[in-house]
């Protein structure tokens, strides 16, 4: 039977590589010293120089997870926690220096910005080299800004807020961000401000054997609502990289985010990200995520639904191809009456990609009255690959409605059969097969992602003799 | 002593509570006289007390697992012929610990009942290792039917390896013990080769049933179908671990997994890791978990008959259980079953 062949994700417009130009990059490594001297380059407040410290000797204490993917290739003596690239910060793409412009202009920021964002923040290695906002949104009072100008002008609300989602004792690498963290966006939307538009942050990584911790703090005030799309990804080098960002989301009561990502790191990235949302009274969070990239993802969305009536959606993908181990997933912690959450994930595997599913479900005892649905399907395309989904669920209460439910298989003869006999090649069927089953995660991606997308899954089909 | 028992195949995040679990203050009785109050019913099997001690693939970790090898007062190796076997071992204030370990070589289809029960209120402790193997074509339907005490200790390790075309029908019934820890693994090696699995729980006061069902699908065309119902009730817990692992080469394998948690109390905790684990394309597996309160138009209904509110919880939870129950062979352990269930809910 003429088996199809499923082609891996495009890369081509991700992995070129400028040459290593930078202004200055911190020693390989991890210690007081290195912490205490970005510390001092990036003119810390204090309190900011406290938290990295502490954070340290967190990082320090905690031990490396015991489950998940293989991390022994990842060695922090091997790692530079701090690259500044030549330029400044910038709010004209023409003041960006030519080499970076060119990067993001192949990317399609500045044609993206120009078109459907309402925002857009680009960051280079360690910095973030361009910003802007557009003006109506600044009259009305919204904060767009890269993390270290919104440390030095927004002082007390980022110190009321920074490691507050997540504390720097959540795990190892947590701590490491907080340890070394830089670059980021920071967005405030007042009470009542609903932005109809996405605001955009990208986050290149050029530098070989670098690591990138921007930080990500959003706070959606009460009533207000905001699209906030993340998009990383960086050129493909022979040592391991690492990505250890940390994303808080503040959504106040009444408050709607939705925060898209398209993650697509080169295949020697470590990826080791953690995002977490905090959810109030009858306030919404959506992530939607699509995971293609790194050699390795351990990457679970948080919501944490903590007023009444809160509600969260996860709705992710994941593709992983050969050499790739993405452990992807999600958690919810349900903390009030009445709230609700969906979940939806799906995953396709491929020559010798392993995709897994993990995540976590807590009803807590005083969520009377909450919902809370899960589907996970699991997509195989062949024999060498793996797909595992390792699901908990933590009910601590009886007034609750919950399902979960998981598929995994491979296409199904029936479905080609009958595609077939509506005459449709095999090949274009099971074209037809994948497309749709990944559908309903790419059609709610950001639309200006479209063509980002089709480039990302090209599910171009070829005939080969299997 | 405390130990820490039940390990998944595959771990998780520890923050999560559900890797394994960790027992206080648990006394592990050694050096026991035999337990004399065993009752073996059986005419055409072989049954002899000779078991080679091999070392368990998952199983509830070495010190329980050296407990039974080392000593065990209770050792049956039963080699099947096809008939009905009941083997009854009734705890009582002289045999108040029971470590036993039971080896059934399926030669012939067999129906086979297990049942532990307590004629004492005294704390029981129970420790078995039962190994089973299937042989090619061959059928064993085997039950455990725990009716231990409220006080009592049960460390259960099923081990079951399925030959070409054999089928196992498990079917656990879990209503007994203060902690029940049990740990099943299937190895279905063989091709057309089909493991069912069906049990129900039910926890009340502050019991603790903490459950691993892990199956290994080898053979091509082999077939796992795991049915788990359960019910809580006050500050009971339950941790349900359910994992099918599809093997490369288990072509056309099919798995499904369900588990469904009946909460009786809102100071009941029900957690569940219901794991698919896929390195073969070729197949199918589903799993599905659920969890909630009882239905209030179900309550309705039956209540609009008559019948009090405290009845028809009851009624609910046996008919989510009977089908189960309905699997067991013998009358006389199905009634036992119907009447302990009446008894604990009142």
């Amino acid at each position: 039977m003429a088996k199809a062949n499923i082609k891996d994700i495009n890369r081509n417009i991700y992995d070129f590589k400028n040459a290593d130009n930078y202004d200055f990059k911190i020693e390989k490594g991890l210690n007081r010293e290195i912490v205490e001297e970005i510390s001092k380059m990036k003119n810390d407040p204090d309190w900011m120089r406290e938290i990295r410290l502490k954070a340290l000797e967190m990082y320090n204490k905690l031990e490396l997870p015991t489950w998940g993917p293989d991390l022994s290739e990842l060695n922090m003596e091997e790692i530079a926690t701090y690259v500044k690239p030549k330029s400044k910060l910038n709010s004209s793409w023409d003041e960006v220096p030519e080499d970076i412009k060119d990067t993001f202009d192949k990317l399609g920021i500045p044609e993206a910005e120009k078109k459907s964002l309402a925002g857009v923040g680009a960051q280079y290695d360690s910095e973030v080299v361009y910003h802007s906002i557009k003006e109506d949104l600044l009259k009305q009072g919204v904060i767009y800004t890269d993390m270290e100008t919104a440390v030095r002008e927004y002082s007390e609300i980022v110190k009321e807020h920074f490691m507050k989602c997540v504390p720097i004792s959540d795990h190892k690498f947590v701590a490491l961000h907080a340890a070394v963290w830089s670059g980021g966006s920071f967005v405030y939307v007042p009470k009542g401000v609903k932005l109809d538009i996405p605001l955009q942050s990208y986050f290149r990584l050029n530098s070989p054997e670098s690591g990138q911790f921007e930080h990500t703090l959003i706070i959606v005030d009460e009533g207000a609502s905001l699209h906030f799309i993340e998009g990383c990804s960086a050129p493909k080098y022979n040592k391991v990289n690492l990505h250890a960002g940390c994303v808080e989301l503040y959504v106040k009561d009444n408050a709607y985010l939705r925060y898209s990502t398209i993650e697509n790191w080169s295949k020697n990235m470590m990826n080791l990200n953690t995002k977490k949302a905090i959810v109030g009274k009858n306030a919404q969070v959506d992530w939607v995520t699509g995971s293609f990239g790194s050699k390795v993802s351990m990457l679970y969305p948080m919501s944490f639904l903590n007023g009444e009536g809160a509600k969260t959606e996860y709705t992710g993908i994941t593709f992983a191809g050969g050499g790739q181990n993405l452990d992807t997933g999600f958690k919810v912690v349900h903390n009030a009456k009445n709230t609700s959450s969906i979940v939806n994930s799906k995953s396709i595997s491929k020559n010798g990609g392993a995709c897994t599913y993990r995540a976590l479900v807590r009803i807590n005892e005083n969520a009377k009255n909450s919902k809370c649905s899960v589907s996970c399907e699991s997509l195989m395309l062949d024999d060498k690959s793996r797909s595992d989904t390792i699901p908990v669920n933590d009910i601590r209460t009886d007034d609750v409605i919950f399902s979960h439910e998981a598929k995994i298989g491979k296409i199904s003869d029936k479905e080609i059969f009958y595609l077939m006999s509506r005459g449709l090649s095999e090949e274009d069927a099971k074209a037809m097969i994948v497309r749709g089953f990944a559908y309903p995660i790419s059609k709610e991606l950001p639309v200006e992602y479209a063509v980002e997308m089709n480039n990302l899954i090209n599910l171009e089909l070829e005939g080969s003799i299997g | 002593m405390d130990i820490i028992v039940n390990e998944t195949p595959v771990r998780t995040s520890k923050n999560y509570g559900i890797n394994n679990v960790k027992l206080n203050d648990i006394k592990i009785p050694e050096k026991l006289n035999e337990f004399n109050n065993a009752k073996i019913y059986s005419n055409k099997s072989k049954i002899s007390n000779k078991i080679e001690n091999e070392k368990l693939a998952y199983g509830n970790g070495k010190i329980l697992e050296d407990n039974v090898y080392n000593n065990s007062n209770n050792i049956l190796k039963i080699e099947t012929e096809k008939e009905d076997i009941k083997i009854v071992y009734e705890f009582d204030d002289n045999n108040l610990n029971l470590i036993n370990n039971i080896e059934i070589i399926g030669n012939k289809n067999c129906n086979i009942v297990i049942e532990y029960k307590s004629n004492t209120d005294k704390t029981c402790f129970h420790n078995s290792i039962i190994k089973a193997i299937a042989k090619e074509n061959v059928k064993l339907n085997i039950s455990i039917v725990n009716l231990l005490n409220d006080k009592s200790l049960n460390f259960e390790a099923i081990e079951n390896t399925l030959e070409n075309n054999s089928i196992i029908n498990y079917t656990i019934i879990g209503l007994g013990a203060k902690t029940s820890i049990t740990n099943y693994y299937s190895k279905v090696l063989g091709n057309n080769a089909n493991n069912d699995l069906k049990s129900i729980y039910l926890g009340q006061k502050d019991e603790l049933k903490d459950i691993n069902y892990i199956v290994n699908l080898y053979g091509e065309k082999s077939n796992v179908d795991i049915d788990v119902q359960g019910a809580l009730d006050d500050n009971a817990i339950k941790n349900f671990k359910g994992t099918i692992d599809f093997k490369n080469g288990c072509k056309k394998a099919k798995g499904n997994e369900n588990e469904f948690c009946l909460l009786l109390s809102s100071k009941a905790k029900s957690k569940a890791l219901p794991m698919l684990l896929c390195t073969e394309e070729a197949v199918e597996g589903n799993h599905s978990t659920a969890s909630g309160s009882v239905d209030n138009s179900e309550l309705f209904y039956i209540m609009s008959r008559g019948v009090s509110y405290k009845e028809a919880v009851k009624l609910i939870v046996k008919s989510r259980f009977n089908k189960i129950i309905e699997r067991i062979s013998d009358e006389y352990v199905k009634n036992e079953i119907s009447d302990e269930i009446d008894r604990r809910l009142g």
